[in-house]
């Protein structure tokens, strides 16, 4: 070999180390530019605990730890210098909550996973029985803004859940496969479901339209269950994903079934004729259905318990419905026994004012789109 | 007409020296690249193709988990088109596995929506002429007002995967900046590709190349493994939108293109833009 081929050979290796290292010193410049940064959690739940594993990537790990190159982290050994730190720093921003409850996790073992070049923490949280709700809330680098952290829940081997935690969407709550967790569905989507009618006041509008008019118990049977069955079939064919109309329609409808039960009671007070509420109440319960499938489905449905998620909102649609019922009644049944000359006075005003403010939710909703 | 100017780096001492100028800079200005990995680009029908996606400097990064959240489009397009954000699952890092059902080849195409990020007035700046990205770096340098360089990107990737079908690698996904192919990429030894933006062609915008060597066995070498290289070429587009650059070496190539426009959303940035790439193995 002669001396101008090694000298050239050594020129070659000697630009190739330079390049690389020019490479590498753009890459650590530039590590945090045009680029979103993602940790991995895998949390498997068992009756008394649950088993984390959060998987951190180095630019990550050394932006949060002060390093000043990412490449600080890079062998097996170095995560062993690095990793108690970082769980220190990590334990108060990845937290569990049990049935309400904080379940601090112990990060106990580490490792360098080098075909990610990230840090790999295990952890455990305890508790002493199954719980029926799992939240978990990631705020890992919150000087990371686009830094997000994908999710997974497994219980008994099998996938829960999976979601994205992101700076403005931190946190999840899932439901467990156990009795525990059905209890916890049951629970909390019925007092969604009530709480979704009391703060709804379109729906109790229109429901208070429906019953102004008065009649028999009988009578008010009927359109309740009009009401009942009509939005049960559309909240459950939107949920089950079978039709799905677009809330930019289904929320001006709602309010144009304010107005149009209104209109009628109007009608009726002046002309006399039959009583259509029943049919009325079934068509646009139909209606409402699509409105009550938005707001559940807004809130995130456990996959798992589908049916007893819907049959709980359900219930607790129809509990708060009730209350209405049970509240105006009464209260209707005696105006029309004991002021008769008042009572369609009043059945007109109140009518007035639903119209009125069906028609501003109408408005309002196209406008808005 | 005047052929568009290419620019070759040499290969030993010139890049020795243009390494030793660049590490004497102060800093280096941001340049990431963003490109669809499939695990090879020659492929038989019904074999196994594993698809990822990365983001790094000098054709080099880290493999990114598919985020369905941020995902406008991901698909594979053969004899047709296959959406495959349904069998893609969040959090993974192998995005897809696909086996061509015929030899006539497949393109992949990845959208995603944007993301915000601000960045010091100097290091933006400097990125933008590292991009050549001359139009906003004009408007900036009159505004002389030092703001800070607050800007939303999104990504645009697509690979072909070798075939016999050059059509189906010349024919235009619709992404919203895209660079077209004229002809089967990987088959010539140069290679003219049109660069579109909202389905325009697109003049004046910097198309760069980066080649790495395959690894063990020709297949390509792991991307988050193997070493950086530098840019092999650089070249602006013509009138046409189009550009022309020497693939005549074998290996994995990347190609990217970088177009900044005002934001349309000033509430979240002031600019906008898009990075266009296309990989694709060139075989003598």
């Amino acid at each position: 070999m002669g001396v101008a081929h090694v000298r050239a050979h050594a020129v070659r290796r000697a630009a190739r180390a330079l390049l690389a290292a020019f490479v590498l010193l753009a890459h650590a410049v530039s590590a945090r530019a045009h680029d979103r940064t993602f940790s991995d959690a895998t949390i498997a739940i068992a009756a008394r605990g649950a088993d984390v594993r959060l998987t951190v990537h180095r630019d990550d790990a050394a932006a949060a730890l002060g390093l000043a190159s990412p490449r600080a982290i890079g062998s097996a050994a170095d995560a062993a210098r690095y990793a108690p730190a970082l769980a220190r720093l990590l334990a108060p921003r990845f937290t569990l909550t049990a049935d309400g409850r904080v379940a601090p996790v112990a990060w106990t073992a580490w490792r360098w996973r080098a075909d990610r070049r990230a840090i790999e923490l295990d952890g455990r949280a305890v508790w002493s029985h199954e719980p029926g709700s799992l939240g978990v809330e990631a705020r890992l680098f919150p000087d990371n803004p686009l830094h997000e952290t994908f999710v997974n829940v497994y219980a008994r081997g099998a996938l829960l859940r999976e979601g994205v935690l992101t700076a403005p969407a931190p946190s999840l709550t899932l439901f467990t496969d156990g009795p525990a967790g059905l209890w916890a569905v049951l629970r909390t989507f019925t007092a969604t479901g009530i709480h979704h009618i009391f703060t709804g006041p379109d729906h109790i509008l229109f429901v208070i339209a429906l019953l102004l008019l008065g009649g028999g118990l009988g009578r008010v049977l009927k359109i309740t269950t009009a009401f009942t069955i009509a939005h049960s079939m559309t909240l459950a064919l939107a949920v089950l994903g079978v039709v799905r109309p677009p809330s930019r329609l289904v929320e001006p409808l709602i309010a144009l079934s304010i107005v149009w039960v209104a209109v009628q009671n109007l009608r009726h007070g002046r002309r006399g004729g039959g009583d259509a509420r029943a049919p009325v109440a079934f068509g646009f319960g139909l209606v409402h259905g699509f409105g009550f499938a938005g707001a559940l489905t807004e809130l995130g449905l456990p996959k798992a318990a589908l049916g007893a998620s819907l049959f709980a909102f359900n219930a607790g649609v129809e509990i708060g419905q009730a209350c209405i019922v049970l509240a105006t009644l009464p209260l209707l049944a005696w105006l029309h026994a004991n002021r008769p000359r008042t009572a369609p006075r009043v059945v007109t005003a109140a009518s007035w004012g639903v119209a009125l403010a069906g028609g501003f939710w109408f408005v309002q909703r196209i406008v808005a789109g | 007409m005047p052929r568009p100017h290419v620019h070759h780096p040499p290969r030993a001492l010139f890049a020795l020296v243009f390494a030793a100028a660049a590490l004497a800079a102060p800093a280096v200005a941001p340049a990431h690249e963003y490109w669809l990995a499939p695990s090879r680009y020659i492929a038989p029908p019904r074999a196994a193709v594993e698809l990822a996606a990365l983001a790094g400097t000098g054709f080099r990064g880290d493999r990114k988990p598919f985020a369905p959240q941020h995902c406008v489009r991901l698909e594979a397009r053969a004899a047709r088109t296959l959406d495959l954000t349904r069998v893609a699952r969040a959090g993974d890092y192998t995005w897809a596995r696909f086996a061509p059902s015929d030899a006539a080849g497949v393109l992949f195409a990845y959208e995603s929506d944007f993301t915000p990020i601000t960045l010091p007035a100097t290091e933006f700046d400097r990125y933008l002429g590292l991009e050549g990205l001359d139009g906003p770096l004009a408007v900036r340098k009159r505004a002389a007002d030092g703001s800070a360089g607050r800007e939303r990107f999104r990504r645009c990737a697509k690979a072909w995967l070798a075939g016999g079908d050059a059509a189906r690698a010349t024919a235009t996904v619709g992404l919203p900046l895209e660079i077209v192919p004229l002809a089967a990429p990987g088959a010539g030894a140069t290679l003219t590709v049109r660069v579109l933006w909202q389905g325009r062609p697109l003049a004046g915008a910097l198309v760069r190349g980066w080649r790495a060597p395959l690894g063990d066995g020709g297949a390509p070498a792991d991307p988050e493994q193997r070493d950086s290289v530098a840019v092999a070429w650089q070249v602006r587009t013509d009138a046409r939108g189009q550009a022309t650059a020497r693939v005549a070496a074998s290996g994995e190539w990347l190609l990217s293109v970088v177009h900044m426009v005002p934001s349309a959303d000033r509430a979240e940035a002031d600019w906008e833009s898009t990075w266009a790439s296309l990989t694709f193995e060139r075989t003598p």
